[in-house]
């Protein structure tokens, strides 16, 4: 018996040892990974205020939320720092309890880093909560953070809202981060700004400006030390020197254009695969209602009507873009308004010369008219499709020029309300967000109380000339404090056919994302939705291959 | 000598100072705001007032100007308004990377380029004087940073000899050589054709000057005259215009230190604009004004140095 023991014994460790030594021998020696993104240089190392892409992509490597969106899939939420969390019956306390082995990464205060806490989540929320030290403080108002134990922490909401929005504002996103209390107490906010500690599975280790920022492996992150020895994410805007960097193997990932016919050409590059993924930023033509012609619902319905949306999809290339139809976050987010639902509605015009032309002559536009349309330099998101968009309506007699300016001043004009026409591409974490900024009379640029991106004017104006004001407001803000997540879903669907109907914008497409990277490359999960970087995330489990 | 630099450094002061009151006055006429380009255009109102005033926007330009001028009469060139990091810090960690370059490609211009153009020179109108023009034209309308796209689709992409990203470890010599050949060539050769022309043409101008027919005619060989009489006058002009094109160098290293992502100067200017990152931007442009200036003295006190007839008095 003693002997079988044995020999079960020797079996199962010799099993394990080859069963090791194969895994090894599947990955490369050298696993130090090169990302690139399509950027001059990163913005911010602080989580609390990265909003680009490759910034979003590059704290997400640091940090961790309460919650996260699974890489890959981020259309769920599951626990990420917090094991688990309750509600009270009035939906206003919410515990949340934290997992214990969670480290931060070693900094100055603490050489070998130190277990997260309770105080450290409520420090860090607090920071988010701040406008002096986070972009985001608007996501927070009427909101407490209290540490009740050394591993639970209470969040207070003054007004309840449905779980998915609330969760949305405490996962690995945005303001959602969280940072160390004691590295920030003793080495201040200045210092954070550039030495960033987290508890990702990742860890800092330098940055060069206008160049790359290293990051090392962390081995006590929570979920099990990284694959990846190191990872180096380059700022190169320029794509060829990218696509020349993929070629020679120099870069395991780029971030790619999105093009149809670059696309192709990539994934005939030895070793590189080109997958495409979303969720995308809806791509969408905002009628400034406060401008005339656009004031006039005939004229607006009139440019609908020209628009095709599948002859603009197919200008954009096939492969990348998806015809939209909801006037705020396209499917699959939650409460976005399908094509049936947007045809059920009769809320779609388009594709309708001659409809075109006779509502603009009853507009007092037989011949039609001129505008002077300011637009981005960016060239996928917004110079390409509005070159088709101008093509398509000249043909109802829209002479559309477009006045081509840089990004950033394109960012400062709109909001100064200099154009009749704003197309901007967008994303934003939930209808709520979404409808809110682009639709709510609040964020109306500049007259607004909280002017940011209704460049529409709606819910300023009379959109439909029945003399009364139109606005979505109050649907908006029903949904926002709807509980029932059926019911909110129904409300942000009403709120988007009022908006359809109202023509106050045109939904034209999606344009997903693509980062073309060496085949020999296991990012750990499989690639389809990617929410809050915009980019494939480097994980615990990323890992190189081995190759030739 | 000495005198002589100190009273052109001198001068040279207020000259930058005009530089820099334009550049800082150009920097804020250019549209777009540095916090929504830092923010994003997500941030609310409340954080970009917030952090326009923590970047001292708000202040009114003359106090900005002023405070510009205090920080860089104390040699501080200030934080990046984006991401916080000393720009002093950035300029000292890329400039060693676009001197090196542009030196490089001097290097390769005065190298391959005296000779081919002194062989055009006396060999005038053979195959080899055509070859040289007609390589010296294409070498001075082929842009750098399409050769370099060339170089590397070549050297990198085909025969995998030479890297194509970054600019590798400063001080590791191997490293840093194998990163800066491409793009030094690329560089170069735009160098390389512009001396050899100069040189040509300098040549051809000397050799009909009296004291060379002198020189011929007491009997010193073509090659004795070619080397102690004719290319000595002629190196005047070479290394006086030489001297001025390392600024135009300087200026065309942008795109070759982007489309070879390198750090550099340019690469740092670039961003900085597209960031609108205006104390980064200010400081780098002032760091080139004084570049140009320190160049054009090298130049002038380089005269004395070929030509024994310049007196520094």
């Amino acid at each position: 018996m003693k002997r079988l023991v044995l020999v079960l014994l020797v079996s199962v460790i010799m099993m394990g040892l080859l069963w090791s030594l194969a895994g090894a021998a599947d990955l490369s020696k050298d696993q130090a990974l090169n990302i690139a993104f399509d950027a001059g240089d990163l913005k911010s190392l602080d989580p609390h205020r990265a909003a680009a892409t490759a910034d979003r992509a590059i704290v997400d490597m640091m940090f961790n939320g309460l919650v996260r969106y699974p890489p890959g899939n981020q259309v769920k939420l599951e626990p990420d720092i917090a094991e688990t969390w309750t509600v009270s019956a009035d939906k206003k306390a919410w515990t949340f309890k934290l997992r214990k082995g969670v480290f931060f990464h070693p900094s100055a205060g603490s050489p070998s880093g130190y277990e997260l806490t309770s105080e450290d989540v409520v420090f860090s929320l607090k920071r988010a909560a701040s406008k002096d030290t986070s972009a985001y403080a608007g996501d927070y108002s009427g909101i407490t953070f209290e540490a009740a134990d050394p591993m639970t922490v209470k969040i207070t909401i003054d007004k309840p809202i449905s779980e998915p929005l609330f969760l949305a504002k405490f996962a690995n996103y945005a303001g959602g981060f969280i940072v160390s209390k004691k590295a920030i107490e003793a080495k201040g906010e200045d210092w954070f700004k550039t030495n960033p500690v987290g508890t990702g599975p990742f860890k800092f280790e330098s940055y060069e400006p206008r160049q790359k920022v290293v990051f090392a492996a962390s081995p006590k992150y929570f979920r099990g030390a990284p694959v990846l020895k190191k990872v180096t994410a380059r700022f190169m805007p320029d794509v060829s020197s990218r696509e020349f960097g993929l070629q020679t193997g120099e870069l395991h990932i780029i971030e790619g254009l999105k093009e149809d016919k670059w696309i192709e050409k990539v994934s005939t590059f030895k070793d590189v695969k080109a997958p495409t993924f979303g969720p995308c930023e809806s791509q969408m033509l905002y009628f400034n209602m406060s401008i005339p012609p656009f004031n006039d619902l005939r004229v607006r319905k009139a440019f609908s009507y020209a628009l095709s949306r599948d002859v603009i999809a197919n200008f954009m290339g096939k492969s990348l873009a998806v015809p939209i139809y909801s006037p705020a976050l396209a499917p699959p987010a939650l409460g976005a308004l399908s094509k049936e639902e947007a045809l059920k509605a009769g809320a779609v015009y388009d594709n309708n010369i001659e409809q075109a032309k006779k509502l603009l002559a009853e507009a007092g536009f037989p011949n039609g008219f001129k505008t002077e349309v300011i637009i981005s330099e960016m060239s996928s998101s917004y110079q390409k499709p509005m070159v088709a968009i101008q093509a398509l309506v000249r043909k109802a007699g829209i002479d559309m020029q477009l006045k081509v300016v840089d990004h950033a001043s394109f960012h400062s004009k709109i909001r100064e309300n200099a154009s009749p026409i704003v197309y901007y591409a967008s994303w934003r974490p939930n209808e709520d967000v979404f409808l809110t900024q682009f639709y709510h009379s609040d964020s109306v640029v500049q007259k607004g109380k909280k002017p940011i991106t209704n460049f529409s004017h709606y819910g300023m104006v009379d959109a439909n000339a029945d003399a009364k004001t139109d606005s979505v407001d109050q649907l908006i803000e029903q949904a926002r404090w709807e509980l029932n997540a059926q019911k909110q879903e129904a409300l942000w669907k009403e709120a988007q056919i009022k908006i359809l109907k109202d023509v106050v914008s045109v939904p034209i497409i999606r344009l997903k994302y693509t980062f073309p990277q060496k085949s020999y490359v296991d990012l750990g999960y499989p690639l389809e939705w990617s929410w809050q970087t915009y980019s494939p995330q480097i994980t615990e489990k990323t890992k190189i291959l081995a190759h030739k | 000598m000495f005198q002589y630099a100190m009273r052109r450094a001198f001068i040279s002061i207020p000259i930058l100072l005009i530089v820099l009151t334009l550049v800082f006055v150009v920097v804020r006429v250019l549209p777009g705001d540095p916090a929504v380009a830092a923010l994003g255009d997500q941030a609310s109102k409340e954080a970009v007032d917030a952090l326009r005033a923590r970047m001292g926007l708000n202040d009114p330009l003359w106090l900005q100007y002023l405070k510009f001028l205090g920080s860089l009469s104390r040699g501080d060139l200030g934080t990046s308004i984006i991401s916080g990091f000393p720009v002093a810090t950035q300029i000292a960690s890329v400039v060693p990377y676009t001197l090196e370059l542009t030196f490089a490609a001097v290097l390769l211009g005065y190298l391959f380029g005296i000779p081919l153009g002194v062989s055009a020179a006396v060999r005038r109108n053979s195959f080899v004087d055509y070859f040289n023009r007609v390589f010296s034209l294409i070498g001075l309308s082929v842009p750098a940073f399409y050769l370099g796209i060339l170089l590397i689709l070549v050297f990198s992409v085909k025969l995998r000899l030479l890297p194509v990203v970054g600019g590798g470890e400063f001080w590791d010599l191997e490293d840093n050589l194998t990163h800066v050949a491409l793009p030094a060539l690329a560089l170069g050769m735009m160098m390389t054709a512009y001396v050899t022309r100069m040189t040509r043409s300098s040549i051809l101008d000397i050799m009909r000057e009296d004291y060379v027919r002198t020189a011929h005619s007491k009997g010193l060989s073509d090659r004795k005259v070619l080397y102690k009489h004719v290319l000595r006058n002629a190196l005047i002009p070479i290394v006086a215009l030489g001297g001025l094109y390392v600024v135009v160098l300087i200026g065309s290293s942008v795109m070759v230190e982007i489309v070879f992502s390198r750090p550099g100067l340019g690469k740092l200017l670039v961003g900085a604009i597209k960031q609108r990152d205006y104390t980064t931007l200010q400081s780098v442009m002032v760091f080139y004004a004084f570049l140009v200036v320190i160049c054009n003295l090298i130049t002038e006190l380089a005269y004395g140095l070929v030509d024994p007839r310049i007196k520094y008095n």
